[in-house]
């Protein structure tokens, strides 16, 4: 049998990928989704977090940035004292610094912070990467339900909802 | 010429004798070659300093340390959770095969062992590592060549393995999900299923790449022959992984010590080959790529269900003493030397990455060389420089 020359075999194999259709989407204008679990940006859920610091400490590069003081909440029964609660004054976080290592996402005891992956926040001033709460907690919206774990998995205590 | 260093004397006597030997000769002179730090076979910024009589190379000297970021130090300063992230930076393509090494080593102190399903996961997660880092070899090794269609095949068929990534890990490039006594997080639905797919995408891009390249002729030409490594040279060198295989040693980490990762309950096969050169060396990456992806539909198969995370205290605290853990990373072995002293984070890294080793041959390879080739065995040798200055 004679043998077909491989300048020839590989031709081929370009001729057949020519004939498939494209695999590449024309980004602004067409859309991929970002899978649930991508770690696009982090959102804030403001009325959870107690300004424990514990994101800020474990923040391998140290881009969190917080501020709390002490408040006075109604109490819980009627006729009790009332309780002091920490309000945030300020939860920044710095994304040109940002690694998107999720610790902080993980840390957090409270479920203060979610990851959405939302993606298209880029800005022209480096500056304007600092997104401070308001804007955080805009993010929440974005944020999807987690995916239903795979066949075979045990189920996590206290999983986040 | 001030000749202070060991370096520098060397380099003047390269000149001179390349110099003497091209004047009496031809009546030219020698030249010195820079090739790089930003030159694109170099993946990232390597410096090779080439002499250069007429076409052939001399002498030739790799200078590292431009993308220097200093991880045995910043591991010092991190605690455990902490480091997985950094480690992944070191070899960015193989990124999750990064963090395998360091959590063995830290599990191997602490005396704990993950679930089996967690160790499954983490082998697949492995080879998939594999995958998206040797299929960008053998698309970029054609484009060294001069050969363009192979590098976009390859960043088509890597895409899917990415994306596979980023569902179960959330991170395309730096998954992060390897814990201290388990993973981060259980695979979500239908995850398997869609694996399974893109195996056999990934057999079909080895396939296509065997015909488009590996049969081509002018490939043929430029790589047979061409920078053979003999076995003992390359031993003496301490080159590892696809490198040594090429030149005939049979040597696979993942094969030949016990490891805890769930590479003993598959049937696969190291493959060798006896040349030594370019051609030998892109072959056994090839196959060691179908290799990976039979693995992983083996594994995804007997995937055993149950928990994922072992249980480990809240705050991970290390107990003092020493550990050596390496594995057979897709650019060759890489190993982590952890030293504990009880606190949060390591007390000293040592970090033994492939691609140090492996271009630590390059002033012996190099050497009688003609110019076009330092290329195709600068690719051959495939080195990632994020591996080579950490």
């Amino acid at each position: 049998m004679p043998q077909v020359p491989g300048l020839l075999k590989g031709l081929g194999v370009t001729f057949k990928t020519m004939l498939k259709p494209a695999v590449t989407v024309q980004y602004p204008h067409v859309k991929e989704a970002p899978p649930t679990r991508a770690r696009g940006v982090i959102a804030l859920k403001e009325e959870n977090c107690t300004v424990c610091m514990l994101c800020a400490r474990e923040c391998p590069d140290w881009c969190i940035y917080i501020e709390g003081y002490k408040d006075k909440a109604p109490p819980r029964r009627e006729g009790g004292k009332p309780r002091t609660v920490q309000k945030l004054d300020r939860f920044d976080i710095d994304y040109s610094l940002c690694m998107y290592c999720g610790i902080c996402v993980e840390v957090c005891p409270f479920d203060a912070l979610y990851w959405s992956p939302e993606f298209e926040y880029s800005e022209v001033k480096i500056a304007d990467l600092l997104h401070d709460k308001t804007k955080l907690g805009e993010w929440m919206g974005t944020v999807p339900e987690p995916p239903a774990l795979e066949r075979g998995a045990e189920a996590k205590k206290g999983a986040k909802k | 010429m001030a000749v202070t260093t060991d370096w520098q004397k060397s380099a003047y006597i390269a000149a001179q004798a390349a110099d003497a030997r091209v004047n009496v000769e031809l009546e030219t002179e020698g030249m010195t070659l820079n090739l790089g730090p930003q030159h694109p076979a170099t993946h990232g910024t390597l410096r090779i300093v080439v002499r250069l009589d007429g076409e052939q190379v001399v002498w030739a000297e790799p200078i590292c340390g431009y993308m220097h970021r200093g991880y045995e130090k910043l591991c010092e300063v991190r605690t455990y959770p902490q480091v997985t992230t950094l480690i992944n930076r070191i070899d960015w393509l193989g990124h999750f095969a990064n963090e395998v090494p360091f959590i063995l080593a830290a599990e191997q102190l602490m005396g704990i062992e993950a679930p089996p399903r967690a160790q499954w996961i983490r082998t697949i997660f492995f080879e998939m590592a594999r995958i998206a880092n040797v299929s960008l070899f053998l698309g970029d090794m054609g484009i060294q060549l001069g050969a363009i269609t192979p590098v976009f095949y390859a960043f088509r068929d890597r895409e899917y393995v990415l994306n596979l990534m980023e569902a179960a890990t959330g991170g395309r490039f730096h998954p992060n999900f390897d814990r201290i006594g388990g993973l981060k997080e259980d695979l979500p639905r239908g995850w398997v299923d869609e694996c399974h797919g893109v195996m056999t995408r990934v057999i079909s891009f080895c396939q296509e790449m065997e015909d488009l390249l590996m049969g081509n002729e002018i490939f043929q030409t430029r790589t047979r022959g061409i920078g053979v490594i003999p076995a003992a040279v390359g031993l003496e060198y301490g080159l590892s992984g696809a490198n040594i295989r090429a030149s005939g040693v049979d040597w696979d980490l993942r094969r030949d010590q016990d490891s805890p990762l769930a590479w003993k309950h598959c049937d696969w096969k190291v493959w060798t080959h006896p040349d030594g050169d370019s051609y030998a060396r892109y072959w056994v990456r090839l196959q060691e790529t179908r290799e990976a992806a039979r693995i992983i539909v083996q594994l995804l198969d007997g995937l055993p269900s149950g928990p994922i995370q072992a249980k480990v205290p809240r705050i991970i605290k290390v107990p003092p003493g020493e550990a050596w853990c390496h594995t057979e990373n897709p650019l060759g072995e890489m190993g982590f030397y952890l030293v504990s002293k009880g606190g949060r984070g390591p007390f000293r890294v040592k970090i033994r990455s492939a691609s140090f080793n492996n271009i630590s041959i390059v002033p012996w390879l190099l050497r009688g060389v003609y110019v076009p080739d330092v290329i195709t065995i600068l690719a051959s040798l495939y080195f990632i420089l994020g591996d080579i200055d950490r």
